[in-house]
């Protein structure tokens, strides 16, 4: 009797929802979206509240898809975004009449991480490719120990996720046909892939530099045979030869006017920039 | 010989009776010792009742305290009137007809529904059909639905407890049917209300399904100074501690979740407390 009742009413509130338009906000601001970006907002919140202690600037997280929608939706009015928006997402804007305007704020190279007592130290492109869609089930084959390989993944709502999938197993092809083994296992965040990377010596996963820590072994990789392998750092993200990095976006509804416009100028600045490398992405200006 | 193995039937019977509460109660203990010895020495002033820092990894957790705080607060303010009305209309006027049953059938079904819907629920009816954007109220409101079967059932049960004779007497006096439930029932059953309560005080305080997508912020710089502000949660901030925040203190994760036990664990008490200090008092 009651379930019926609450799902008409989510049905129907979801529909009147989709005209509802957004609120002007004076100050504050609402920073949602990518679970990578969410503690580099967190950072900027932190540090831009100390000089406009009269802005309230609430940084949520949930992952790029969700920070999109909620710029479509009008729920947000600062989104994270750890890819572009998609065809089908910019469609929903048009017909919303919003004009998501896009800057890229940073650099990320994503790491591919094994347990400490791993003795594999580098792989190339190919090999990860074969290891991440179950072709390779040993770490003997790739020059480790004859034990089983453990995949980490990250689930499909991130934006890590899709990044590491075009990039490494379609090797640039957006809509190739490969797909992570299905014996993968989906982990809800990135910390998750950290924690169970450190306490399994079988697992292989993969994050945004930002979680680089000495508790995870990080794996040089080389985009084929014959180039060299190399570390996820700043310099080589910059330098453009780490072969698995990604622009980080911000995405505001139109030209961002008011005290929107003075966070995203904080967030170019050089203390906002310097906040970037310091939360190990690689700053772009 | 007989006799022998009937006592020794019953003291196996009984063993296992026994062990069956050792398992109830040995991961409580469990649970408690583990989250205290990790997290006790996050505990202190600062930890309490300062704003977080450097990336949350330092500071304090005052934002997440005030904001469950707030919200245990505005869910309670919404429940407990709305919850108690209905169990005095259910169990003093409703009469056991379709309707009633129907009712009854609604507020099991509440109980059953999972936290995460109550979550979904509020967002498609607060925070996006109202327009109560994702707020404190938003949040307050769902947790108040979630928590209304509780108060309704214990109201209802500490109701059905008062006897018959004290309605009864009171009618004979010639009184009203809400005199008889204002003097002679509700004083009565006002443990058991106030039991109830704080049940679902201790519900709304440790749930984060419900307030994920109505109240939940990642991070503020300032406390929320309007109920249509976004806050910060105790049962979120955990969450996102503990899977957001790379190279966390480990006992600031288990700090946080000995706040949150903590507070819980005082409110169950007081329930207990409450209720057996009502209890001498009663007729």
């Amino acid at each position: 009797m009651n379930k019926p009742f609450t799902a008409v009413l989510l049905v129907a509130a979801l529909c009147l929802g989709a005209a509802v338009t957004p609120a002007e906000a004076k100050n504050s601001i609402q920073i949602k979206g990518s679970d990578t970006m969410v503690n580099l907002g967190q950072a900027w919140a932190e540090a831009f509240n100390r000089i406009r202690p009269e802005v309230n600037v609430a940084v949520t997280g949930g992952g790029s898809g969700t920070g999109i929608a909620a710029l479509l939706s009008g729920t947000c009015d600062i989104c994270e975004s750890s890819r572009a928006m998609e065809p089908r997402e910019l469609k929903v804007a048009e017909a919303k009449g919003i004009a998501p305007k896009q800057e890229i704020v940073a650099l990320d190279g994503i790491a591919v991480v094994v347990h400490p007592a791993n003795p594999v130290k580098d792989m190339t492109i190919d090999q990860l490719r074969g290891i991440f869609m179950g072709d390779i089930k040993n770490w003997k084959d790739v020059g480790g120990k004859n034990i089983p390989i453990v995949i980490l993944s990250r689930e499909v709502n991130s934006g890590t996720h899709l990044f590491f999938k075009e990039h490494v197993l379609r090797r640039g092809v957006a809509k190739g046909p490969e797909e992570f083994s299905p014996f993968a296992l989906l982990m809800p965040s990135s910390q998750a892939i950290a924690d169970e990377v450190t306490n399994n010596e079988n697992a292989i996963g993969y994050y945004g530099m930002g979680y680089i820590s000495p508790a995870q072994k990080v794996i040089a990789v080389a985009k084929d045979a014959s180039s060299p392998f190399v570390k996820p750092t700043i310099e080589n993200v910059k330098a453009n030869t780490y072969p698995i990095s990604r622009p980080l976006y911000i995405f505001t509804n139109g030209e961002p006017k008011g005290v929107i416009r003075d966070f995203m100028d904080f967030a170019f600045s050089k203390e906002g920039q310097e906040i970037v490398r310091k939360t190990d992405f690689v700053p772009v200006r | 010989m007989t006799n022998l193995t009937v006592n020794l039937k019953e003291k196996i019977g009984f063993g296992a009776l026994f062990l069956a509460t050792m398992a109830v109660v040995v991961p409580v203990l469990c649970i408690i010792w583990l989250i205290v010895t990790r997290g006790w020495s996050a505990i202190s002033w600062e930890f309490l009742f300062t704003m977080p820092r450097d990336g949350m990894r330092a500071g304090g957790i005052f934002p997440a305290i005030v904001g469950t705080f707030y919200l245990v607060l505005g869910s309670v303010a919404f429940s407990l009137p709305v919850g108690v009305m209905a169990a005095i209309y259910l169990n003093e006027y409703a009469k056991d007809n379709f309707l009633t049953r129907m009712i009854n059938l609604a507020i099991i079904n509440l109980s059953g529904v999972s936290s995460v819907v109550y979550g979904l629920f509020g967002l498609s009816l607060f925070v996006v059909f109202f327009r109560f954007g994702v707020s404190i109220i938003s949040g307050s409101l769902t947790l108040g639905i979630m928590t209304l079967p509780v108060i309704i059932t214990t109201t209802r049960e500490a109701l059905r407890a008062v006897p018959k004779p004290f309605r009864e007497v009171s009618f004979s006096l010639g009184t009203t049917r809400w005199q008889t439930i204002r003097h002679a029932v509700l004083p009565f059953a006002l443990p058991g209300i106030l039991t109830g309560a704080i049940l679902s005080i201790g519900r709304a305080a440790g749930e984060t399904a419900p307030i994920l997508f109505t109240v939940a912020a990642f991070y503020l710089p300032n406390l929320p100074n309007s109920p249509f502000d976004q806050a910060m949660a105790l049962p979120y901030h955990l969450y996102i501690i503990s899977t957001q925040i790379p190279n966390i203190r480990l006992d600031y994760r288990y700090g946080t979740a000995l706040v949150l036990v903590g507070f819980v664990l005082i409110m169950n008490i007081s329930a207990i407390v409450v209720r057996s200090k009502f209890r001498k008092k009663r007729w």
